[in-house]
């Protein structure tokens, strides 16, 4: 195969635009896992969920995009809140992380995402659906032709993690949510409502991941087996950029986008789906706290 | 009435552990060999009232138990968290039936290798588990398990959407195990021999060092058992449960195998019986496996609604019955067992009174 400059360039960039995303779903996940000590094995398919509440408030209800993108964030968050409300809190309260109740927590979020699943595919059926969205004609950018919804899913990504960083690190809730973070024992006794913030972190992940499904729709289409590969892509993202580490999962999407982007030019397109498990695996090899984790701490 | 029920339910039981006991003392081997006489008939007796059907149905029974066997030595006795048993299980399968398609091997050459390649995968699936626990491993395990699925999906050689077809059925000396029945004392040794290696695995010390590690990593540690090693061992052994699971299951009679015999709705049974039964009892793998595929297959019409009642049980057996039916038979005996000892020691204090 001749060396082509611009096609690299390319495919770098399409790297980029998806490693976004998947890096916004990295950052809920790791979210959820900093802030309450588990995994959410049904993170892929809120983030399902998300793409079709999307496609339902921007086509069905002819909401414009980006409000159709608000409107998916905040009642995908609200059900997010109900399902952890509902039916994780009986398990999270007896303790998350490495114990016996860590392993049900597993099992039961692998359960609730086939739930999730198989509710959307009664709903909306197996067939793929597409998600036309009119953004205007396409980017050129030297040599490369990016469609719009690249460019604005950049854009959008940007601000999302801007937003999340400054309610973070600015407001009083963001304080609160990270001391519930840091120990949440310590945290209770400073007076904050642990509780309420441990859904608030719940919902602002899920909200994440509806704006990740949002966002892809127009790029790929909508159908109900979306949300199974991404979880593992943001997990590979999640795990590469190191464990509850917010600035390493958006770095660990975007090295997942271009490893997997660059696999399939230059490798087999058919295995395109293997890449983000080979990366994966290798960095839980080598180093397991991912590339800006720390060292994982083992309780005796 | 419910007393007296659950007293002769108890003494009917102790009874029958009574037997069992007996038995063993003669030899270990006894009591598996009377379940395994008593075992042989079964195809014939379904025949007489049911169809043929039913033979593959406890057939498949027979291969899920060695699966949920194997599942449970790296789940329940070592506590490792694995959600990517279903591609060990697909490797076991794909590989005895090249194996015998390609090369012409015979069924007593290829199980063996398959086994043998299935284990070897899964020293792959354990070596993170050397390093990594609970969440971490879990994801490595169902990226793997996942990815094995999609190298078959997409790789014609392994039969990518055909599946692959005509798998030779295993023969011995002219006798041809070419139907439900006669498949069926292989699947039903298979399945028991499982069940007696997982249980004489459970005493030994290596899998007392299993549970010491599912207790407390480290002071399993502090107390000298090689903690990776004995992880990774637990993984192999699994796995090579799941690889004669899968190459039993590509040898039984239609021969035909399909990637989509290998999803994640597969993965979402198997843990569903092993979650059903109770992490950690054995027995209860064996329970959860009849249980569910008996469901499985009574509801097939309502066929769409099925992951979903089935993943809707995994969740609300987690959060209200963690402990699955062999916990909750476990703590019944128990419980039972020790208020006859208080009663019947009340029983003699009250006569040491009256002597008094």
């Amino acid at each position: 195969m001749d060396f082509d400059f611009s096609s690299l360039l390319a495919f770098i960039m399409f790297g980029l635009t998806i490693g976004v995303v998947y890096g916004i779903v990295a950052l809920g996940i790791s979210l959820i896992y900093s802030g309450l000590d588990i995994v959410h094995f049904a993170h892929g398919e809120v983030y399902m969920f998300g793409a079709f509440f999307g496609l339902v408030f921007s086509s069905q209800m002819g909401l414009p995009y980006p409000l159709a993108l608000l409107a998916a964030m905040i009642s995908i968050g609200l059900l997010g809140i109900v399902i952890e409300r509902v039916f994780y809190r009986r398990l999270t309260r007896s303790g998350g992380g490495y114990t016996v109740a860590g392993m049900g927590m597993i099992i039961c979020g692998f359960g609730m995402s086939v739930v999730l699943q198989n509710i959307a595919f009664l709903i909306w059926g197996a067939d793929a659906e597409p998600f036309p969205v009119d953004l205007g004609p396409a980017l050129e950018v030297g040599d490369i032709t990016l469609p719009r919804s690249y460019g604005l899913t950049a854009i959008i990504a940007v601000v999302l993690m801007a937003a999340l960083h400054l309610f973070l690190k600015k407001t009083r809730t963001g304080l609160a949510v990270r001391a519930v973070a840091a120990n949440k024992d310590i945290a209770f006794l400073m007076g904050i409502n642990v509780p309420l913030m441990i859904s608030v972190i719940f919902g602002l992940a899920c909200a994440l991941a509806a704006a990740a499904g949002t966002l892809i729709g127009p790029m790929q289409s909508v159908q109900v087996e979306m949300g199974y590969l991404m979880l593992m892509k943001a997990f590979a993202a999640a795990v590469v950029g190191g464990f509850g580490s917010l600035p390493g999962a958006i770095i660990g999407g975007l090295l997942v986008g271009i490893f997997e982007n660059l696999g399939a030019a230059y490798i087999s397109p058919n295995h395109k789906d293997i890449y983000a498990f080979l990366l994966l695996i290798l960095v839980l090899m080598i180093r397991p706290s991912g590339l800006f984790g720390v060292e994982v701490r083992v309780k005796a | 009435m419910r007393d007296g029920l659950q007293a002769t339910a108890l003494s009917v039981a102790s009874m029958f552990a009574d037997g069992v006991g007996r038995l063993n003392r003669i030899h270990r081997l006894v009591p598996w060999m009377v379940v395994f006489v008593l075992l042989l008939p079964v195809p014939q007796l379904v025949t007489i009232g049911l169809s043929d059907y039913y033979v593959y149905l406890i057939n498949k029974i027979c291969i899920f138990i060695l699966l949920t066997v194997g599942l449970n030595i790296v789940k329940g006795f070592c506590g490792q968290v694995t959600v990517g048993h279903v591609g060990l299980y697909a490797i076991g399968a794909v590989s005895s039936a090249l194996l015998s398609i390609h090369l012409g091997l015979s069924f007593w050459v290829s199980f063996p290798l398959g086994v043998l390649l299935a284990g070897l995968a899964g020293i792959v699936v354990g070596l993170p588990s050397v390093r990594l626990e609970g969440a971490y491993l879990a994801l490595a395990t169902l990226g793997l398990g996942e990815s094995v699925r999609i190298m078959i999906a997409v790789t014609p050689f392994l039969g990518s959407s055909t599946g692959l077809m005509l798998i030779p059925p295993p023969e011995i000396m002219g006798f041809v195990f070419d139907s439900f029945q006669s498949y069926y004392y292989l699947v039903m040794t298979a399945a028991l021999v499982g069940l007696y290696l997982s249980f004489s695995l459970l005493r030994s010390a290596t899998g007392r060092a299993f549970m010491a590690i599912r207790e407390d990593v480290i002071a399993a540690g502090v107390h000298g058992i090689n903690v990776p090693r004995h992880k990774l061992l637990a993984f192999v052994i699994s796995a090579l449960y799941a690889g004669a699971a899968g190459a039993l299951f590509a040898h039984m009679p239609p021969g035909y195998i399909h990637h989509n015999n290998f999803t994640i709705i597969e993965m979402v049974t198997l843990l569903l019986m092993v979650v059903l039964g109770g992490i950690g009892h054995i027995w209860g793998g064996v329970i959860g496996a009849i249980v569910v595929t008996v469901i499985y297959d009574q509801t097939l019409e309502y066929y769409f609604y099925q992951p979903l009642m089935f993943g809707l049980s995994m969740v609300l057996l987690v959060m209200f019955m963690p402990q699955g039916i062999g916990g909750v038979i476990d703590r019944s005996i128990s419980t039972r067992r020790f208020i006859a000892l208080r009663q019947r020691r009340e029983a003699a204090e009250g006569q040491d009174h009256g002597a008094a």
